[in-house]
C-alpha cells in the first residue's frame, strides 16, 4: 500500500480530520490575531496592563501545552463538575496561548516604535490620526507580519496535541487508520505531506516578507 | 518672526536651557553654534514646540505661547517646521511618497501634489532617486529629501538641526546654497551647525550657546571679534 493509495482509500476520513484541524485553526488564529492584537496595543500603551500581560505570558510560557490541555480537560472539568466537548477545550486552551503569543509580538513592536517618525509627522502638520494610519500602523504591520505568520504556523502544528484529549482532528484520524491497517510509514508520510502542503507556503511567505520588509525598514 | 524670551528647560535637575532669548526673523538666518551639550538641539526643539520649554514665552508671528502652558497648545506646524539631524524619513515610503504624504494629509489635490513634488525634486536634483526608499540612497540624498519634505507645505520658518553633520564639504556647500536661496525667498531659518565658515560668511544673527545659556550673541561679526573668552576658546579649538 502506497501513500497515494492511503489518500485514495481513506480520503473521506482524512478530509474530515483535516476539516476539524482547519476549524480548530480558524478559531485559534482568529482569537489570537484579534484579541492578541488588541491586548498587545493596550499592553503597550498602559503600563499596568502591560505588566499583567507579561506575567500571564511568562506563566503560560512555562506550562507545556500538553499539560494545559490535559489539566483543562480532566481535573478542571472534574473540579467544576462539568463535561465540555474536547473540541471546545482545545479551542480555548490553544486560543489562550495564541492570544498571548500575538500579544507579545504586537506589544514589543508598538512599545519599541521609533517615536522620531511621529515627531517628523507632527512637524509636517499631520494629525495624530494621519500619523497612525500612514506611518505608525504600516511600519508596525510590516515588522510584525513575519513573526506573526511564523507563530500561526506553529499554532497550526500545535493543533495535533488536541488529538490527545480525543478531538477528531487529522492526527487522531491517522492514528485510527493506522490502528486498523498498521501502515505507519505510509500513513504518517501522508500526514506529513498534508502538513507540508499547508505549512510550507506559509513559512515561505513569512521568510519572503521578512527579507523584503526588513530591507525596506532598515535605516541605512 | 519667532521671538523667544526666557526659555528654560530642566531635565533630571539639570538646566538644559537656562533663560535663553532667541529670534528668528523672516528672510534671515540665525545660526546657533556652541559645544556639544550646550543646549542647541534643546533650543530647536523648544522653538518648534516639539518639546516645549518648562518656562518662558515664544511668540510666532504674533501668536503667543506662554510656558508652563495652560491647557492644550495649538502647534505652529507646518508653518514652523524642522529638518532633523537624522532626517527621520519614513522608511516604508519612497522619497517621493515621503514628500507627497504631508501634502495628501493636508488635503491637496493629486495634481497639485504632483506639481509640488516635481518642483521640489527639480530644485534639489532628486529625479534620479525619487522612487527609492530612504535606505537605498546616500546620506546626502536623504538630506535633500528631508529638506524637500519640510518645504512641501511652504513653511514660513525652517529649523535645521545639524543636518550637515553626515555630509562632506561639497554636499554641505550645495545645501548652504539652497539655504541662501530660501533666505532670499523670505523664509526665516534657524541653523545649528559646526560649519563656522558658512556662519562667518552668511549668518544674519549668531547665538553662541554654552551650558544652556547664551554666552554671546549678535551679528556674524562676533565671530571675528568675540567679546567673551568662552567664544574665543571655542573658535580657537
Amino acid at each position: 500500500m502506497t501513500v497515494f493509495s492511503i489518500f485514495a482509500q481513506y480520503h473521506e476520513g482524512l478530509l474530515a480530520g483535516l476539516r476539524v484541524t482547519l476549524e480548530l485553526c480558524a478559531i485559534i488564529w482568529t482569537a489570537g490575531l484579534v484579541a492578541g492584537t488588541v491586548l498587545g496595543v493596550v499592553a503597550a500603551r498602559w503600563r499596568a496592563i502591560g505588566w499583567a500581560a507579561r506575567i500571564v505570558s511568562f506563566i503560560l510560557g512555562g506550562i507545556p501545552i500538553l499539560v494545559l490541555l490535559f489539566w483543562l480537560h480532566y481535573p478542571f472539568q472534574s473540579l467544576l463538575g462539568v463535561v465540555i466537548d474536547p473540541f471546545y477545550t482545545a479551542s480555548f486552551a490553544l486560543s489562550l496561548i495564541n492570544i498571548f503569543l500575538v500579544c507579545d509580538i504586537v506589544r514589543n513592536a508598538v512599545a519599541d516604535f521609533p517615536r522620531q517618525y511621529l515627531v517628523a509627522a507632527r512637524v509636517c502638520g499631520m494629525s495624530r490620526l494621519h500619523a497612525l494610519r500612514h506611518i505608525e500602523a504600516p511600519i508596525i504591520f510590516r515588522q510584525i507580519l513575519p513573526p506573526l505568520l511564523m507563530a500561526q504556523v506553529t499554532m497550526l502544528q500545535c493543533t495535533l496535541f488536541a488529538s490527545l484529549i480525543s478531538v477528531d482532528e487529522i492526527f487522531r484520524v491517522a492514528q485510527r487508520i493506522n490502528a486498523t491497517i498498521y501502515r505507519p510509514v505510509e500513513i504518517y508520510t501522508a500526514l506529513g505531506l498534508l502538513f507540508l502542503a499547508v505549512c510550507l507556503p506559509l513559512n515561505g511567505l513569512a521568510i519572503w516578507l521578512k527579507a523584503r520588509f526588513t530591507r525596506n525598514l532598515s535605516e541605512l | 518672526m519667532i521671538d523667544a524670551t526666557g526659555l528654560r528647560r530642566v531635565v533630571e535637575g539639570k538646566a538644559l536651557l537656562d533663560g535663553i532669548d532667541a529670534i528668528v526673523q523672516p528672510g534671515a538666518i540665525t545660526a546657533v553654534i556652541g559645544p556639544s551639550g550646550g543646549g542647541k538641539t534643546t533650543l530647536l526643539r523648544a522653538l518648534s514646540l516639539t518639546h516645549p520649554p518648562d518656562a518662558g514665552r515664544i511668540a510666532i508671528d504674533g501668536v503667543d505661547y506662554l510656558f508652563p502652558a495652560k491647557g492644550e497648545i495649538v502647534p505652529p506646524w507646518p508653518g514652523v517646521t524642522v529638518v532633523f539631524q537624522q532626517f527621520h524619513l519614513w522608511p516604508h515610503l519612497t522619497l517621493r511618497e515621503n514628500i507627497a504624504l504631508p501634502l495628501r494629509c493636508a488635503g491637496l489635490a493629486a495634481g497639485e501634489i504632483a506639481e509640488r513634488v516635481a518642483a521640489l525634486s527639480g530644485r534639489f536634483g532628486m529625479e534620479r532617486f525619487l522612487d527609492r526608499h530612504p535606505n537605498q540612497v546616500s546620506g546626502g540624498q536623504q538630506q535633500r529629501a528631508a529638506l524637500a519634505r519640510a518645504l512641501a507645505l511652504r513653511p514660513r520658518y525652517l529649523l535645521l538641526d545639524e543636518i550637515t553633520s553626515a555630509l562632506d564639504l561639497e554636499q554641505a556647500r550645495i545645501l548652504f546654497d539652497h539655504l541662501l536661496e530660501l533666505r532670499r525667498e523670505g523664509m526665516g531659518l534657524l541653523l545649528i551647525t559646526h560649519f563656522l565658515g558658512f556662519v562667518r560668511e552668511s549668518a544674519d544673527h549668531v547665538l553662541f550657546l554654552d551650558q544652556g545659556r547664551v554666552a554671546e550673541s549678535g551679528a556674524r561679526e562676533i565671530l571675528r571679534e568675540p567679546a567673551t573668552e568662552r567664544l574665543q576658546r571655542f573658535l580657537a579649538a
